[in-house]
Protein backbone atom coordinates (compact mmCIF):
# COMPACT_ATOMS: atom_id res chain seq x y z
CA UNK A 1 0.00 0.00 0.00
CA UNK A 2 2.69 2.13 1.09
CA UNK A 3 4.70 2.04 -2.34
CA UNK A 4 1.68 2.03 -4.80
CA UNK A 5 0.01 4.84 -2.18
CA UNK A 6 -3.24 3.04 -2.56
CA UNK A 7 -5.26 5.79 -0.24
CA UNK A 8 -9.19 5.24 -0.48
CA UNK A 9 -9.89 8.78 0.42
CA UNK A 10 -7.79 9.69 -2.89
CA UNK A 11 -10.06 6.90 -4.98
CA UNK A 12 -13.04 9.28 -4.28
CA UNK A 13 -11.50 12.58 -3.63
CA UNK A 14 -8.86 12.58 -6.84
CA UNK A 15 -12.32 11.43 -8.85
CA UNK A 16 -14.37 14.73 -7.82
CA UNK A 17 -11.55 17.17 -7.76
CA UNK A 18 -9.23 15.76 -10.36
CA UNK A 19 -11.02 13.83 -12.94
CA UNK A 20 -8.51 11.32 -11.84
CA UNK A 21 -9.63 7.59 -12.12
CA UNK A 22 -6.73 5.69 -11.75
CA UNK A 23 -7.05 4.43 -8.03
CA UNK A 24 -11.18 4.11 -8.74
CA UNK A 25 -10.53 1.50 -11.42
CA UNK A 26 -7.78 -0.01 -8.96
CA UNK A 27 -9.77 -0.41 -5.67
CA UNK A 28 -12.39 -1.30 -8.54
CA UNK A 29 -10.30 -4.29 -9.99
CA UNK A 30 -9.72 -5.34 -6.03
CA UNK A 31 -13.56 -5.82 -5.17
CA UNK A 32 -13.59 -7.70 -8.36
CA UNK A 33 -10.81 -9.63 -7.78
CA UNK A 34 -12.46 -10.62 -3.97
CA UNK A 35 -15.61 -10.54 -5.09
CA UNK A 36 -14.25 -13.92 -6.82
CA UNK A 37 -11.66 -15.23 -4.73
CA UNK A 38 -14.39 -14.94 -1.29
CA UNK A 39 -16.86 -17.05 -3.82
CA UNK A 40 -14.27 -19.81 -4.59
CA UNK A 41 -13.29 -19.95 -0.94
CA UNK A 42 -16.52 -20.67 0.18
CA UNK A 43 -17.62 -23.19 -3.53
CA UNK A 44 -14.54 -25.07 -1.77
CA UNK A 45 -15.00 -24.87 1.97
CA UNK A 46 -11.80 -23.41 2.16
CA UNK A 47 -13.35 -21.87 5.37
CA UNK A 48 -16.50 -22.44 7.77
CA UNK A 49 -16.93 -18.84 7.93
CA UNK A 50 -20.07 -17.55 6.37
CA UNK A 51 -18.58 -14.08 5.59
CA UNK A 52 -22.05 -12.54 5.10
CA UNK A 53 -22.95 -13.60 8.21
CA UNK A 54 -20.59 -10.62 10.02
CA UNK A 55 -22.94 -7.86 8.34
CA UNK A 56 -25.76 -6.82 10.16
CA UNK A 57 -29.56 -5.54 8.55
CA UNK A 58 -28.91 -2.59 6.31
CA UNK A 59 -30.25 0.99 7.94
CA UNK A 60 -29.87 4.69 7.41
CA UNK A 61 -27.24 4.29 10.03
CA UNK A 62 -25.07 3.19 7.56
CA UNK A 63 -25.81 5.70 4.77
CA UNK A 64 -25.14 8.56 7.27
CA UNK A 65 -21.91 6.44 8.47
CA UNK A 66 -20.41 6.47 5.36
CA UNK A 67 -21.71 10.01 4.91
CA UNK A 68 -19.75 11.30 7.73
CA UNK A 69 -16.89 8.94 7.21
CA UNK A 70 -16.49 10.01 3.88
CA UNK A 71 -16.19 13.94 4.63
CA UNK A 72 -13.45 12.76 7.49
CA UNK A 73 -11.56 10.96 5.13
CA UNK A 74 -11.00 13.86 3.04
CA UNK A 75 -10.25 15.82 5.70
CA UNK A 76 -7.79 13.60 7.05
CA UNK A 77 -5.94 13.53 3.96
CA UNK A 78 -6.50 9.51 4.51
CA UNK A 79 -8.80 6.66 5.36
CA UNK A 80 -8.36 4.76 8.66
CA UNK A 81 -5.98 2.03 6.68
CA UNK A 82 -3.87 5.04 4.95
CA UNK A 83 -3.25 6.91 7.89
CA UNK A 84 -1.47 4.19 9.01
CA UNK A 85 1.11 3.52 6.03
CA UNK A 86 1.75 7.33 6.18
CA UNK A 87 2.41 7.39 9.92
CA UNK A 88 4.59 4.79 9.12
CA UNK A 89 6.77 6.45 6.57
CA UNK A 90 6.79 9.81 9.50
CA UNK A 91 3.89 12.31 8.21
CA UNK A 92 3.17 14.35 11.39
CA UNK A 93 -0.54 15.51 9.47
CA UNK A 94 -0.95 11.94 9.42
CA UNK A 95 -0.30 11.40 13.62
CA UNK A 96 -2.74 14.27 13.77
CA UNK A 97 -5.33 12.54 11.63
CA UNK A 98 -4.63 9.37 13.75
CA UNK A 99 -4.91 11.15 16.92
CA UNK A 100 -8.29 12.53 15.66
CA UNK A 101 -9.49 9.38 15.30
CA UNK A 102 -8.57 8.01 18.72
CA UNK A 103 -10.18 10.85 20.23
CA UNK A 104 -13.06 11.03 18.32
CA UNK A 105 -13.37 7.67 19.08
CA UNK A 106 -13.58 8.42 22.28
CA UNK A 107 -15.96 11.19 22.00
CA UNK A 108 -18.11 9.47 19.60
CA UNK A 109 -18.94 6.19 21.88
CA UNK A 110 -20.14 8.46 24.41
CA UNK A 111 -23.43 8.79 21.53
CA UNK A 112 -23.18 4.62 20.75
CA UNK A 113 -26.92 4.03 22.16
CA UNK A 114 -28.08 6.85 20.21
CA UNK A 115 -26.51 5.38 16.90
CA UNK A 116 -27.83 1.95 17.76
CA UNK A 117 -31.01 3.15 18.29
CA UNK A 118 -30.77 5.23 14.88
CA UNK A 119 -29.96 2.24 13.55
CA UNK A 120 -32.44 -0.25 14.39
CA UNK A 121 -35.60 2.11 14.10
CA UNK A 122 -34.51 2.56 10.50
CA UNK A 123 -33.84 -0.49 8.89
CA UNK A 124 -34.32 -1.13 5.34
CA UNK A 125 -34.47 -5.05 4.73
CA UNK A 126 -35.39 -6.58 7.96
CA UNK A 127 -33.61 -10.34 8.45
CA UNK A 128 -32.08 -9.99 4.81
CA UNK A 129 -27.94 -9.15 5.07
CA UNK A 130 -26.76 -9.89 1.84
CA UNK A 131 -27.93 -9.80 -1.59
CA UNK A 132 -27.78 -13.46 -1.83
CA UNK A 133 -31.02 -13.13 0.67
CA UNK A 134 -32.50 -11.41 -2.06
CA UNK A 135 -32.32 -13.02 -5.43
CA UNK A 136 -31.75 -15.98 -3.82
CA UNK A 137 -28.27 -17.18 -5.35
CA UNK A 138 -25.40 -16.88 -4.05
CA UNK A 139 -23.47 -17.56 -7.62
CA UNK A 140 -25.35 -15.47 -9.81
CA UNK A 141 -24.57 -11.64 -8.45
CA UNK A 142 -20.64 -13.21 -8.43
CA UNK A 143 -21.51 -14.23 -12.24
CA UNK A 144 -22.73 -11.17 -13.32
CA UNK A 145 -20.30 -9.06 -11.39
CA UNK A 146 -17.42 -11.24 -12.80
CA UNK A 147 -18.00 -10.55 -16.40
CA UNK A 148 -18.91 -6.93 -16.23
CA UNK A 149 -15.66 -6.55 -14.24
CA UNK A 150 -13.83 -8.68 -16.47
CA UNK A 151 -14.75 -6.67 -20.14
CA UNK A 152 -14.74 -3.21 -18.02
CA UNK A 153 -10.99 -3.97 -17.14
CA UNK A 154 -10.25 -5.73 -20.48
CA UNK A 155 -11.19 -2.19 -22.20
CA UNK A 156 -9.35 -0.12 -19.53
CA UNK A 157 -6.27 -2.38 -20.62
CA UNK A 158 -6.75 -1.83 -23.80
CA UNK A 159 -6.84 1.73 -23.50
CA UNK A 160 -3.78 2.05 -21.22
CA UNK A 161 -6.14 3.58 -18.23
CA UNK A 162 -4.87 0.96 -15.71
CA UNK A 163 -0.93 2.60 -15.11
CA UNK A 164 0.32 5.56 -15.03
CA UNK A 165 4.24 6.61 -14.61
CA UNK A 166 4.97 7.10 -11.68
CA UNK A 167 9.09 8.59 -10.68
CA UNK A 168 8.91 7.27 -6.74
CA UNK A 169 11.55 4.92 -6.12
CA UNK A 170 10.30 1.39 -5.74
CA UNK A 171 6.54 2.37 -6.95
CA UNK A 172 4.36 -0.55 -7.50
CA UNK A 173 1.38 0.08 -10.15
CA UNK A 174 -1.94 0.25 -8.43
CA UNK A 175 -2.92 -2.25 -10.19
CA UNK A 176 -0.31 -4.67 -9.18
CA UNK A 177 -0.81 -3.41 -5.85
CA UNK A 178 -4.45 -4.68 -6.27
CA UNK A 179 -3.90 -8.07 -7.53
CA UNK A 180 -1.51 -9.02 -4.21
CA UNK A 181 -3.58 -7.24 -2.00
CA UNK A 182 -6.64 -9.46 -3.28
CA UNK A 183 -4.39 -12.58 -2.94
CA UNK A 184 -3.09 -11.41 0.50
CA UNK A 185 -6.30 -10.63 1.82
CA UNK A 186 -8.06 -13.60 0.91
CA UNK A 187 -5.68 -16.03 2.19
CA UNK A 188 -6.00 -14.20 5.38
CA UNK A 189 -9.79 -14.28 5.47
CA UNK A 190 -9.24 -18.47 4.90
CA UNK A 191 -7.33 -18.65 7.96
CA UNK A 192 -8.81 -15.85 9.96
CA UNK A 193 -12.51 -16.50 8.89
CA UNK A 194 -13.25 -13.19 9.41
CA UNK A 195 -13.11 -10.17 7.02
CA UNK A 196 -9.98 -7.61 7.71
CA UNK A 197 -10.84 -4.33 10.07
CA UNK A 198 -9.42 -1.56 11.85
CA UNK A 199 -12.11 0.69 13.16
CA UNK A 200 -12.50 -1.62 16.28
CA UNK A 201 -8.34 -1.84 16.68
CA UNK A 202 -8.92 2.63 16.67
CA UNK A 203 -11.71 1.83 19.54
CA UNK A 204 -9.72 -0.22 21.72
CA UNK A 205 -6.75 2.29 21.57
CA UNK A 206 -9.68 5.15 22.54
CA UNK A 207 -11.01 2.68 25.45
CA UNK A 208 -7.67 1.86 26.78
CA UNK A 209 -6.24 5.59 26.50
CA UNK A 210 -10.03 6.55 28.41
CA UNK A 211 -8.96 3.90 31.14
CA UNK A 212 -5.99 5.10 32.11
CA UNK A 213 -6.77 8.60 31.60
CA UNK A 214 -10.27 9.05 32.64
CA UNK A 215 -11.52 5.43 34.25
CA UNK A 216 -14.48 6.73 36.01
CA UNK A 217 -16.19 8.46 32.61
CA UNK A 218 -14.71 5.54 30.52
CA UNK A 219 -16.05 2.64 32.85
CA UNK A 220 -19.94 4.38 32.52
CA UNK A 221 -19.74 4.40 28.61
CA UNK A 222 -21.48 0.93 27.32
CA UNK A 223 -19.68 0.93 24.17
CA UNK A 224 -16.52 0.29 26.19
CA UNK A 225 -18.23 -2.56 28.46
CA UNK A 226 -16.91 -5.97 27.83
CA UNK A 227 -20.25 -7.68 26.79
CA UNK A 228 -21.71 -4.50 25.12
CA UNK A 229 -19.68 -4.72 21.34
CA UNK A 230 -19.91 -8.62 21.05
CA UNK A 231 -23.51 -8.36 20.55
CA UNK A 232 -23.60 -5.30 18.10
CA UNK A 233 -26.14 -5.87 15.82
CA UNK A 234 -27.26 -9.09 17.59
CA UNK A 235 -24.50 -11.26 16.44
CA UNK A 236 -22.10 -12.87 18.74
CA UNK A 237 -18.50 -10.95 18.25
CA UNK A 238 -15.61 -12.66 20.31
CA UNK A 239 -14.08 -8.85 21.08
CA UNK A 240 -14.63 -5.36 21.29
CA UNK A 241 -13.40 -1.74 22.80
CA UNK A 242 -13.20 -2.74 25.97
CA UNK A 243 -9.54 -1.94 27.34
CA UNK A 244 -9.15 -5.85 27.88
CA UNK A 245 -7.07 -8.58 25.74
CA UNK A 246 -9.13 -9.97 23.47
CA UNK A 247 -9.16 -11.16 19.67
CA UNK A 248 -9.70 -7.77 18.60
CA UNK A 249 -5.92 -6.97 20.27
CA UNK A 250 -4.55 -10.02 18.03
CA UNK A 251 -6.20 -9.65 14.86
CA UNK A 252 -6.97 -5.78 14.51
CA UNK A 253 -4.19 -3.83 16.59
CA UNK A 254 -1.46 -6.91 15.06
CA UNK A 255 -2.93 -5.71 11.64
CA UNK A 256 -2.50 -2.25 12.37
CA UNK A 257 0.91 -2.11 13.90
CA UNK A 258 1.90 -4.51 10.65
CA UNK A 259 0.54 -1.83 8.48
CA UNK A 260 2.97 1.11 10.87
CA UNK A 261 6.00 -1.18 10.18
CA UNK A 262 5.61 -2.14 6.99
CA UNK A 263 5.85 1.15 5.72
CA UNK A 264 8.41 1.92 8.17
CA UNK A 265 10.62 -0.25 6.82
CA UNK A 266 9.69 0.37 3.41
CA UNK A 267 10.21 3.88 3.35
CA UNK A 268 13.22 3.03 5.06
CA UNK A 269 14.64 1.17 2.33
CA UNK A 270 13.76 3.38 0.24
CA UNK A 271 15.40 6.42 1.65
CA UNK A 272 12.31 7.93 2.52
CA UNK A 273 12.04 7.70 6.07
CA UNK A 274 11.48 10.95 7.99
CA UNK A 275 9.55 12.71 10.95
CA UNK A 276 7.87 15.89 8.66
CA UNK A 277 7.08 18.90 9.62
CA UNK A 278 3.58 20.16 11.01
CA UNK A 279 1.10 21.01 8.26
CA UNK A 280 -0.18 24.46 7.96
CA UNK A 281 -2.57 25.22 10.44
CA UNK A 282 -5.34 25.10 8.20
CA UNK A 283 -4.95 21.63 7.54
CA UNK A 284 -3.72 20.47 10.82
CA UNK A 285 -7.19 21.72 11.68
CA UNK A 286 -8.66 19.52 8.89
CA UNK A 287 -6.70 16.60 9.67
CA UNK A 288 -7.97 16.21 13.17
CA UNK A 289 -11.53 16.99 12.59
CA UNK A 290 -11.10 14.60 9.72
CA UNK A 291 -9.87 11.83 11.91
CA UNK A 292 -13.19 12.28 14.70
CA UNK A 293 -15.52 12.35 11.87
CA UNK A 294 -14.23 9.13 10.71
CA UNK A 295 -14.09 7.75 14.15
CA UNK A 296 -18.01 8.61 14.28
CA UNK A 297 -18.57 7.50 10.95
CA UNK A 298 -17.44 4.23 11.49
CA UNK A 299 -19.28 3.34 15.00
CA UNK A 300 -22.32 4.99 13.18
CA UNK A 301 -22.18 2.52 10.65
CA UNK A 302 -20.62 -0.36 12.61
CA UNK A 303 -17.44 -0.47 10.20
CA UNK A 304 -14.67 1.28 8.63
CA UNK A 305 -14.23 1.71 4.73
CA UNK A 306 -11.81 -1.75 4.84
CA UNK A 307 -14.71 -3.52 7.03
CA UNK A 308 -17.30 -2.26 4.31
CA UNK A 309 -15.55 -1.99 1.00
CA UNK A 310 -13.21 -4.68 1.18
CA UNK A 311 -14.77 -7.08 3.67
CA UNK A 312 -18.62 -6.27 2.79
CA UNK A 313 -19.00 -5.24 -0.88
CA UNK A 314 -17.22 -8.16 -2.02
CA UNK A 315 -19.70 -10.51 -0.52
CA UNK A 316 -22.43 -8.08 -1.78
CA UNK A 317 -23.17 -7.08 2.07
CA UNK A 318 -26.16 -4.82 1.81
CA UNK A 319 -24.80 -2.84 5.05
CA UNK A 320 -21.80 -2.49 2.95
CA UNK A 321 -23.82 -1.56 -0.43
CA UNK A 322 -25.31 1.27 1.04
CA UNK A 323 -22.06 2.64 3.45
CA UNK A 324 -20.58 2.23 0.17
CA UNK A 325 -23.07 5.01 -1.44
CA UNK A 326 -22.63 7.12 1.86
CA UNK A 327 -18.85 7.45 1.50
CA UNK A 328 -19.17 8.38 -2.27
CA UNK A 329 -22.02 11.55 -1.31
CA UNK A 330 -19.91 12.35 2.03
CA UNK A 331 -16.12 11.83 -0.13
CA UNK A 332 -18.01 14.45 -2.72
CA UNK A 333 -18.66 17.23 0.07
CA UNK A 334 -15.49 16.97 1.89
CA UNK A 335 -13.94 17.78 -1.81
CA UNK A 336 -15.91 20.36 -2.14
CA UNK A 337 -15.05 22.33 1.60
CA UNK A 338 -11.40 21.20 0.99
CA UNK A 339 -11.41 23.25 -2.21
CA UNK A 340 -12.99 26.15 -0.78
CA UNK A 341 -12.08 26.46 3.09
CA UNK A 342 -8.58 24.17 3.39
CA UNK A 343 -6.87 24.85 0.04
CA UNK A 344 -8.62 28.34 -1.01
CA UNK B 1 1.89 32.19 0.98
CA UNK B 2 0.67 31.29 4.29
CA UNK B 3 -2.76 31.85 3.20
CA UNK B 4 -2.07 28.74 1.04
CA UNK B 5 0.02 27.24 3.20
CA UNK B 6 3.21 27.16 1.42
CA UNK B 7 5.98 26.92 3.67
CA UNK B 8 8.30 28.69 1.33
CA UNK B 9 8.33 30.24 -1.84
CA UNK B 10 11.56 32.22 -3.62
CA UNK B 11 13.31 32.84 -6.73
CA UNK B 12 16.71 32.26 -7.26
CA UNK B 13 18.95 32.66 -10.21
CA UNK B 14 19.98 29.55 -12.18
CA UNK B 15 21.02 29.93 -15.58
CA UNK B 16 18.57 32.25 -17.64
CA UNK B 17 15.37 31.34 -15.88
CA UNK B 18 14.40 31.71 -12.39
CA UNK B 19 12.96 29.30 -10.28
CA UNK B 20 9.88 29.34 -8.29
CA UNK B 21 9.96 27.14 -5.49
CA UNK B 22 7.33 25.12 -4.09
CA UNK B 23 8.24 23.50 -0.80
CA UNK B 24 4.81 21.70 0.04
CA UNK B 25 6.83 18.89 2.43
CA UNK B 26 4.59 17.64 5.04
CA UNK B 27 1.10 19.04 4.41
CA UNK B 28 -1.89 17.20 3.64
CA UNK B 29 -3.09 15.33 0.39
CA UNK B 30 -4.14 16.61 -2.39
CA UNK B 31 -2.01 19.86 -1.54
CA UNK B 32 0.45 18.87 -3.65
CA UNK B 33 -1.80 18.67 -6.85
CA UNK B 34 -3.84 21.11 -6.12
CA UNK B 35 -1.11 23.80 -5.31
CA UNK B 36 0.77 22.98 -8.33
CA UNK B 37 -1.83 23.41 -10.24
CA UNK B 38 -2.31 26.94 -8.71
CA UNK B 39 0.79 27.84 -9.54
CA UNK B 40 0.97 26.73 -12.85
CA UNK B 41 -1.76 28.36 -14.06
CA UNK B 42 -1.00 32.07 -12.06
CA UNK B 43 2.64 31.94 -13.32
CA UNK B 44 1.34 30.61 -16.89
CA UNK B 45 2.62 33.32 -18.95
CA UNK B 46 5.96 33.67 -17.16
CA UNK B 47 6.49 30.12 -17.23
CA UNK B 48 5.71 30.04 -20.99
CA UNK B 49 8.27 32.90 -21.94
CA UNK B 50 10.48 30.71 -19.90
CA UNK B 51 11.34 33.63 -17.96
CA UNK B 52 10.81 30.79 -15.33
CA UNK B 53 10.43 27.04 -14.01
CA UNK B 54 8.39 25.90 -11.49
CA UNK B 55 10.08 23.73 -9.22
CA UNK B 56 7.88 21.43 -6.42
CA UNK B 57 9.15 20.08 -3.16
CA UNK B 58 6.91 16.91 -2.18
CA UNK B 59 7.60 14.05 0.13
CA UNK B 60 4.30 12.25 -1.32
CA UNK B 61 4.86 9.41 -3.35
CA UNK B 62 1.79 9.69 -5.22
CA UNK B 63 2.60 13.46 -6.66
CA UNK B 64 5.50 11.62 -8.84
CA UNK B 65 2.53 10.40 -10.66
CA UNK B 66 -0.25 13.11 -10.57
CA UNK B 67 1.79 16.23 -10.77
CA UNK B 68 3.90 14.65 -13.91
CA UNK B 69 1.18 13.35 -15.43
CA UNK B 70 -0.95 17.02 -15.66
CA UNK B 71 1.73 19.06 -16.19
CA UNK B 72 2.62 17.03 -19.54
CA UNK B 73 -1.35 17.14 -20.50
CA UNK B 74 -0.92 21.15 -19.95
CA UNK B 75 2.33 21.06 -22.28
CA UNK B 76 5.31 21.27 -19.80
CA UNK B 77 8.32 19.04 -19.68
CA UNK B 78 8.64 17.38 -16.42
CA UNK B 79 12.30 16.33 -14.69
CA UNK B 80 11.44 14.42 -11.22
CA UNK B 81 14.43 13.68 -9.02
CA UNK B 82 15.01 12.05 -5.49
CA UNK B 83 16.83 14.08 -3.04
CA UNK B 84 17.16 13.52 0.56
CA UNK B 85 13.76 12.40 1.86
CA UNK B 86 11.49 13.86 -0.52
CA UNK B 87 11.32 14.63 -4.24
CA UNK B 88 12.06 17.64 -6.56
CA UNK B 89 9.80 18.01 -9.35
CA UNK B 90 10.59 20.70 -12.51
CA UNK B 91 7.93 21.88 -14.61
CA UNK B 92 9.12 24.26 -17.27
CA UNK B 93 7.24 24.68 -20.87
CA UNK B 94 8.51 22.51 -23.34
CA UNK B 95 9.39 24.42 -26.31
Amino acid sequence: MYRSDFCMAGVFRDAYLFKDYLRLRALFLLVSLLVLFIYLIRHFNLTSAYFPSYFGTPSAADLCGGLIFGIGMVLGGGCLLSTLYKLGAGQTASAITFSGVIIGGFASAALYPMFRSFAASTVLFRNKTALEHIVGSAGAPVLVASLLAALLVARWKKAGKLSQTAYARGYIQLWKASLIMALVIGAVQIFSGRPLAVSMGYAKLSGLLGGMFLPALTGKMAFFHRETPRLLYGRIMDGGAAPVFDSVVLTQLSFMAGVVSGSFISSLRLGEFKIRRLPPKKQAVSAFFGGMFMAAGALMAGGCNLWHLIGGLPVFALQSMVFALGIAGGAFLGSVFIRKAVFR
Amino acid sequence: MGKEGIKAMQSADEGKSKNIILDIRGQICPACLMITLRELNSNKERLKNAEVRLVVKTDHRDATRTIPSAAFAMGYSVTVKQMNKYYEITMEYAK
